[in-house]
């Protein structure tokens, strides 16, 4: 059972705020999905292959170039120097 | 001759190479037609009329000077508004995302232009392709052109509802767990999901990563094979894509030995059902044999899919802290982890819901428990295609298990939503190609018919979808006004 | 059990690459002005995916080898999922070893000396974040952060290791190591400003392991571990319990700080990164990459012994510099005479430039280059000059650069042997040592006050043993 504590904890790690309204009805809703993904505990758990979809040679990947004609990543303004400002970290 | 904006894609670009009509007509046809109906479909999000216009005139100028046109001169398309477009604001239809405009084309979106297709808009969807319906998308629901009370399928909703209503030649959606397939089907167009890593995911704003891919949503399998034969290919902008032969349109189709997947059809509805039965009989008018086989590890399939997709979900979505792009919101007096909380509170609540559930599933105390099995399901499931795919070619059912249903039935029980799903995922766990064809309705509302086929084996769905096509006879357009 | 256990964590950027683990963007993110060396996919915009650097691979396996590490055949990405202003994604794209490893290194073991040996969990090659930047006037005072993407993506290796070092002498030995080894393979100049840093766990008498964060060079990681040893001492004699706790450490202040509560309640949630398909090595990648890779210290010092001739002790302190020992090689390719050369570059030579030691580039941008050494000790081989006057030309060429032969000619300083030149001299010195003269008749060591005189008298000079026979012929004769 996800508590409001376990809710908390998941929304703090996630950084995301819940309103009143989400953190009354989430639970329950939340409760419900996992107990639907539970059934996955049935499957043997000996060796957990995992058979990747995917694989890449060592030859196919990217050569050591520089290129820098991208565009400008940035959408929000720079200050003089350059630099982004972002939110104090203390 | 009917309106211009009924013409298929192969249709189109004949008309104007062979000087039928020209671009600019054409265009202003669709333009037209969208200014009569998306005040009741509401499938854009953005609408460039302007640019396209122009585009339009440039073809004309090319044609005139007997420049090359293009393979796709003149073809409108409408693109899911999560692929990235230069210069064209790109919201995943998320309130975060609302101010985002992209410096950078995504590869489909390049390929397209580069052979003459005019990008027409962004069209809506559910928040971040997390939805069935488009009632998740943060800005309003796309109404089903067939029947304006109920949903048009999701999460490429807006992609749907337009080619069935004619306000694009053909549109590119993105395909998570059904997204593309859902949608076509509710709205009786055609829909194909392509082999996992045939199409570079390059400008596609990750949902789940490991499970989606762009295709096509079209009003004819031929324009199907045509969109598929510009956007796939190996990309250098993308590791996972892989370069696969091209496909085409075959004439007569080869004797397919074609199964039914029992599971998919015990779980659907009545209507659904019949309609299924029926057409599988219409296979053995173009000479294909069809079974019945059973998927053993089906039971898990959708749980194990919402595991996997919220994971990679919850991680994807971390990116979005409005500090390099998004919105207004001064950080001033914000400490860093307060100010990343209060931007992210912008998300819908499914998206939330689908975070939290993901960092659930992969924090430590949990992560074998759900994210280990699910990853082993999959591979699971993926030998037991691949075994059945052995002794098949393709593999059928209904695309829905239900019909088209009204807007509120399924939005306030999540898990409800996430149930419509449950056919569709499976292609999507195996990397495996799958189309939707229409295929019949039920009280007007359409039904569609899912083909799956062993990895790029695009060829025989095409094959198997194109003889259908031509051996169906159903209402192809909506009656909207 | 030991009474003080330390283990590392070490970042160290590939400062060798061209371009970022994940992108086109410049590798050298250095004296750019702030983000300009950024892109889509370093900046993390929606719809990019990683494109992964095959140099980096290659790079990070020859790192592996050196250090003894076992290289899979099949290597994936992982992610780490946590939120910080200066990672773009809000999530670092790094490698993680479970069920199996998938790491580029594993379960290494490192020969420190004779007696002793280190084990290296793994090697992993990351994405180095972005910076935020706290200007004059501390972060406390204002009401935003600075951030510069320019170093997002770069290149990252961080080594792990058992904690197996039992003091902080054996760190620093691993870590002169280290470099070394990182400096002969070419792949990360330590010398560069932010290019490595390390984190280090000290326990004392088996009791909690504690972590001290960012200590951002190498020489700062024995004084931190000094001052915590030193810590964690006092309280255990104190009976204070000893925390599992994360510190950081104050370089201006030189002590260990603990780390707000908060930064270490970290649930990571790995998981493979999907965008990046498992990478096939193949069966011969290592081999190959060995038989290609550039010569490692202690095979070097193998070669510099059996091959040049040179004692342990001379070939140790020319490979401990290895921009010494490359010029000590590449003045060998001009003048073969690897004794005398290696003799007079760890002397004369090195107490010269001793000073300067510091700065990476120092004898770069020396003015003496292995053409002036191969013609001195030439010049000294050939007896044309003395060791004493090639000190002394040295010192000359130091700062002007110029020839050896140049400034031998040009200050007079080929030795004499010219027996007209030194007989002159011979006399003159008879003539005012008229003592020393009679007391060398009887006195054999007064003989050689008479060669000083010689010597001084031609200022160093005459040589020697011509100057010897012709004092001996002139005492013979005066009898």
């Amino acid at each position: 059972m996800i508590s409001k504590d376990e809710l908390a904890y998941l929304a703090k790690i996630s950084k995301l705020d819940l309103s009143e309204d989400e953190a009354e009805k989430f639970p329950k809703q939340l409760e419900r999905t996992i107990e639907y993904i539970d059934i996955l505990a049935q499957l043997s758990s000996d060796d957990p292959i995992v058979l990747d979809l995917q694989e890449i040679k060592f030859d196919e990947l990217r050569d050591d170039v520089i290129n820098t004609s991208g565009g400008r990543p940035i959408n929000k303004n720079l200050t003089e120097d350059g630099f982004l400002k972002g939110p104090k970290m203390k | 001759m009917s309106n211009l904006y009924d013409l298929l894609a192969f249709e189109v670009v004949e008309g104007i190479e062979e000087g039928l009509f020209t671009a600019e007509e054409y265009v202003c046809s669709v333009i037209k037609r969208i200014e009569d109906v998306e005040s009741k479909l509401h499938s854009f999000i953005s609408l460039d009329s302007e640019g396209a216009l122009s585009s339009a005139k440039l073809i004309d100028r090319k044609l005139k000077e007997k420049e090359n046109i293009g393979l796709l001169g003149g073809v409108t398309v409408g693109i899911k508004d999560n692929i990235s477009t230069k210069d064209i604001r790109t919201t995943c239809a998320s309130n975060i995302l609302k101010d985002y405009v992209p410096s950078y084309d995504g590869t489909v979106i390049r390929h397209l232009k580069e052979n003459g297709a005019i990008i027409l808009g962004k069209l809506n969807l559910d928040e971040f392709g997390m939805g069935s319906t488009t009632e998740y998308s943060r800005f309003m629901p796309t109404h089903n052109p067939w029947n304006l009370d109920y949903v048009p399928g999701g999460s490429s909703g807006g992609c749907g509802a337009a080619v069935a209503a004619g306000e694009c030649t053909v549109s590119l959606g993105s395909d998570t767990g059904g997204s593309i397939r859902c949608p076509a089907s509710f709205c009786s167009v055609v829909g194909l999901k392509p082999t996992y890593g045939k199409v570079s995911r390059y400008g596609l704003i990750s949902y789940a990563n490991s499970l989606e891919q762009i295709g096509p949503i079209c009003r004819s399998v031929k324009d199907v094979v045509m969109i598929m034969n510009i956007i796939s290919g190996k990309d250098m902008n993308d590791n996972t894509s892989i370069s696969s032969s091209p496909i085409t349109i075959n004439d007569k189709s080869n004797n397919l030995d074609i199964a039914i997947v029992k599971e998919l059809i015990d779980g659907s509805d009545d209507a659904v059902t019949r309609t299924i039965y029926s057409t599988s009989e219409k296979f053995k008018e173009i000479r294909c044999e069809c079974n019945e086989i059973s998927i053993k590890n089906l039971n898990y399939a959708l749980p194990s899919y919402y595991t996997l997709a919220s994971a990679e979900a919850s991680s994807n979505l971390a990116r979005y802290d409005n500090i390099r792009y998004g919105f207004d919101l001064p950080i001033d007096d914000y400490k860093w982890d307060n100010y990343f909380s209060n931007v992210r509170k912008n998300f819908g609540e499914e998206v939330k819901r689908r975070i939290l559930i993901g960092s659930y599933v992969l924090s430590s105390g949990y992560y074998s428990k759900y994210y280990l099995k699910a990853r082993r399901l999959r591979s699971l499931l993926r030998l037991e295609l691949l075994t059945l795919f052995k002794k098949y070619d393709l593999l059928i059912g209904p695309t829905m298990p239900i019909l088209p249903f009204k807007f509120g039935e399924k939005i306030d029980d999540p898990l409800k939503m996430y149930l419509v799903d449950i056919n569709t995922v499976i292609a999507n766990l195996a990397g495996i190609p799958a189309i939707t064809l229409p295929v019949g309705f039920s009280n007007g509302l359409p039904i569609g018919l899912q083909i799956m086929a062993a990895p790029f084996e695009e060829q025989k769905l095409i094959d198997a979808s194109y003889a259908l096509e031509n051996t169906i006879n159903i209402q192809r357009r909506p009656n909207l006004i | 059990m030991s009474l003080v256990m330390i283990g590392l964590e070490i970042h160290a950027q590939i400062t060798a690459i061209n371009s970022k683990l994940f992108c086109s963007c410049r590798g050298n993110y250095r004296d750019l002005k702030p983000n300009t060396n950024i892109c889509e996919i370093c900046c993390g915009l929606p719809g990019t995916l990683p494109i992964i650097n095959r140099k980096a691979i290659e790079y990070s396996t020859m790192i592996s080898i050196a250090l003894g590490c076992k290289v899979p055949n099949k290597i994936m990405f992982y992610r780490k999922n946590y939120f910080y202003p200066d990672l773009p994604k809000n999530f670092q794209i790094t490698q993680y070893n479970v069920y199996g490893f998938s790491s580029i290194g594993a379960e290494g073991i490192f020969e420190l000396d004779d007696s002793k040996k280190i084990r290296i969990t793994r090697i992993q090659l990351e994405e180095d974040p972005g910076r935020i930047v706290y200007l004059e006037g501390g972060m406390n005072v204002r009401n935003s952060a600075l951030i510069d993407y320019n170093r997002a993506g770069v290149a990252l290796i961080e080594i792990v290791t058992e904690p197996d070092f039992t003091n902080p002498k054996e760190v620093r030995l691993f870590l002169n190591k280290l470099s070394l080894i990182l400096e002969h393979l070419g792949v990360c100049d330590t010398l560069l400003e932010g290019s490595v840093r390390c984190d280090v766990n000290v326990s004392i008498k088996g009791g909690n392991k504690v972590e001290i964060k960012n200590i951002n060079s190498f020489k700062e990681v024995e004084k931190a571990i000094n001052y915590e040893i030193t810590r964690q001492n006092s309280m255990f004699n104190r009976n204070i319990k000893i925390d599992s706790e994360t510190r950081h450490w104050d370089d201006r202040k030189k002590i260990t700080f603990k780390a707000r509560s908060k930064e270490e309640e970290h649930d990571y949630r790995y998981f493979p990164e999907p965008d990046i398909p498992v990478i096939i090595l193949g069966d011969n990648f290592v081999s190959n990459l060995q038989d290609h890779m550039p010569e490692l210290p202690n095979q070097r010092f193998d070669r510099f012994v059996s091959k040049y001739k040179l004692s342990e002790h001379t070939s140790n302190i020319l490979i401990n510099d290895k921009k010494l020992a490359d010029f000590f090689e590449a003045t060998l390719k001009l003048y073969f005479s690897p004794m005398e050369i290696a003799n007079f570059l760890i002397t004369d030579f090195k107490s010269l430039i001793e000073d300067d030691i510091d700065s990476s580039d120092y004898l770069r941008n020396l003015k003496v280059k292995p053409a002036h050494i191969a013609e001195l000790v030439k010049m000294i081989e050939g007896n044309k000059i003395s060791r004493i006057t090639a000190k002394d030309i040295l010192v000359k060429i130091f700062d002007s650069g110029k020839l050896p032969s140049e400034v031998a000619n040009n200050t007079n300083s080929f030795k004499i042997s010219d027996e007209k030149t030194l007989m002159d001299a011979v006399e003159s010195v008879f003539n005012t040592e008229k003592c020393a003269v009679e007391d060398a008749r009887t006195n054999h060591e007064a003989i050689n006050f008479l060669l000083g005189k010689v010597m001084k008298f031609t200022n160093g000079r005459a040589d020697p043993k011509i100057a010897m026979r012709l004092i001996n012929n002139r005492l013979n004769e005066s009898n």
